[in-house]
């Protein structure tokens, strides 16, 4: 079943100067249980998106999509009162998602409060026992610490555990392994895995490494300058890539290559928001451009499970 | 690969005790010893907290080592002092994670690019002018970049401009940490082989520090990991990465495997 389901998504942000198109059209449907990544360089707009999704876009952005739905309701009007309730947001610092003058127990119980009319005794279990499913050792005595007195990989659970404690069903997850050391990192990855499983909730994956891709998710985004270029199972996308600009991105990694060996870099910038593309937002850096790409937009290739935006016909996924 | 150019002996590095009756604390550096045949690039992997860090500091001499002995160039590097410090640390170039807090915002790159020639005693004129282009342009960017400022810059430019000043005093060892972790993966690939090139072309030492294994092993010739202050495990990049030896080590190169079996 779809959970999220966008379609033409456009964040704009009007100036004196003209339109800046933070996210010029993307498109995401997530089934309901699954990891789905969004994967982009800086300035893709996948936090944008994210954001979004959030309702919690800066002010003067215009928001438009042809369709823009949350288990069947709209979230251009209804966004800001799901997030807390339906969605919830971890995100890459948890350092900052966390008060430093509150005690965990708190901050858990100002969660708990605002979803529940339970009395204090019962939300304090609750508290303990979201904190024990993030996998955290002692939650009865953690409820007393300071964040700061935890580690990033604790505290990055005790953000994951105030999520669950909303009920959200989708989870917005931008870069959540970023600022962790890799294998707290990947313990991490690990827990949202096995809480997929278990509570059956929606990630939404925002991230810009293709490790985490192959690691937790089912399918996955590519974006490119605020586009949604190619969407697919991750193992096709991570293996099989279509979209050229996907393709490149693959390439540039040093596992791609032999160990000393030049790295295949894509030259060039992403176009300037403030741009109006005429043909492929992708087509100054392709290095399989042809004429037409300057001119039109490219057309969408491939099946309903594995598509992507290019001129080239490459055959089918 | 001949004599080494920086070899470390039993180096111990440990920071004051917070108050007056505090415990003293355990090193950050515990007897670290390695050696860096001239030419090659030693890659140092560590994760936070594992002294990673405050062993480069101390091979900068910007904190002081408890003991434990260094050598550059031949030199008895911690016995250096004033002016004989001064000078023998031009053989050093140093390039850090964030090119956008390592690079003035108020300077125009002709003058961050000059600032070392400078301070070595270099006259300021048509020259040094040339000398900052050739660097600029040996780095990848062309010379009307002189005039810019390091926030015009994007990411990968400003940490171009970063390595084209390590080398302008011509250094024979580049030490850089983390130089790539705050870039985007495609520029992360220009950075890398741009480190590869220059290496080739000046036949520098690399002392390369950072978390992602992945990258440095890559450019590295040698590995060391290192955790909690002393060194885990050391070796060739190829056989470490094969056959790593020690738990933590195996945990490490595990982290990515995913990827390269393509199967989750």
């Amino acid at each position: 079943m779809t959970l999220l389901d966008v379609k033409a998504l456009s964040v704009t942000f009007p100036t004196r100067t003209g339109t800046v198109r933070a996210v010029r059209s993307v498109d995401l449907q997530i089934e309901r249980g699954s990891i789905h990544g969004l994967i982009g360089e800086s300035g893709c707009g996948k936090t944008m998106t994210g954001m979004a999704l959030l309702g919690l876009l800066p002010q003067g952005a215009r928001i438009a999509a042809e369709v823009f739905r949350f288990d069947g309701m709209d979230l251009a009007t209804q966004a800001a009162s799901l997030r807390g309730r339906r969605i919830a947001l971890i995100s890459q610092d948890p350092a900052a998602a966390l008060n430093p003058v509150l005690t965990i127990g708190r901050q858990m119980d100002d969660v708990l409060r605002t979803h529940g009319k339970q009395p204090k005794a019962e939300r304090r279990a609750a508290a303990t026992a979201l904190l024990a499913a993030t996998g955290l050792a002692g939650p009865e005595q953690l409820l007393k610490r300071y964040p700061h007195q935890l580690s990033g990989g604790m505290q990055q659970r005790v953000v994951i555990a105030q999520a669950l404690a909303t009920g959200a069903d989708l989870l917005i997850a931008d870069e959540p392994t970023t600022a962790l050391d890799v294998t707290v990192g990947a313990q991490v990855l690990t827990l949202l895995r096995k809480l997929v499983a278990e509570r059956g909730l929606t990630i939404l994956m925002i991230t810009h490494d293709m490790d985490v891709v192959a690691a937790v998710c089912d399918r996955a985004t590519v974006l490119y300058a605020g586009l949604s270029v190619e969407e697919g199972p991750a193992r096709a996308i991570l293996t099989d890539p279509h979209h050229p600009y996907a393709a490149a991105l693959l390439a540039a990694l040093p596992d791609a290559v032999q160990r000393g060996q030049k790295l295949a870099a894509i030259e060039g910038r992403i176009p300037s928001p403030a741009q109006t593309l005429t043909g492929c937002a992708f087509a100054p850096r392709c290095p399989s451009v042809l004429s037409v790409c300057h001119q039109t937009p490219p057309p969408q290739r491939g099946s309903s499970d594995h598509r992507w935006l290019c001129h080239l016909d490459r055959g089918a996924a | 690969m001949t004599s080494p150019i920086l070899d470390v002996q039993d180096l111990v590095v440990r920071y004051k005790p917070r108050g007056l009756f505090a415990a003293t604390p355990p090193p950050a550096v515990n007897r670290v010893s390695f050696s860096l045949p001239a030419g090659a690039t030693l890659g140092v992997v560590g994760e936070s907290g594992s002294g990673k860090s405050s062993l480069l500091r101390a091979i900068l001499r910007l904190i002081p080592a408890e003991s434990g002995s260094i050598s550059f160039g031949g030199q008895d590097w911690l016995a250096l002092t004033g002016p004989e410090l001064r000078l023998a640390r031009q053989g050093i170039g140093v390039v850090s994670q964030n090119p956008f807090l390592s690079l003035s915002p108020r300077l125009t790159i002709a003058q961050i690019l000059s600032e070392p020639l400078l301070a070595r005693g270099d006259r300021p004129g048509a020259d040094m002018r040339e000398k900052t282009a050739l660097l600029l342009s040996r780095c990848g960017l062309p010379p009307d970049f002189l005039s810019r400022r390091a926030r015009e810059l994007s990411g990968g430019q400003a940490q171009r401009v970063a390595i084209a000043r390590a080398l302008a005093l011509g250094p024979r060892l580049l030490v850089l940490d983390e130089p790539t972790s705050a870039l985007d993966v495609s520029v992360q690939a220009q950075i890398l082989n741009l480190l590869m090139e220059l290496k080739a072309e000046f036949g520098l030492s690399m002392l390369f520090v950072t978390h992602n294994l992945k990258v440095v092993a890559h450019i590295s010739d040698l590995l060391m990991v290192m955790q909690h202050g002393v060194v885990v495990e050391a070796g060739p990049t190829e056989k470490l990465i094969a056959e790593p030896g020690q738990a933590y080590t195996r945990e490490l190169v595990g982290v990515g495997r995913h990827f390269a079996m393509s199967t989750r």
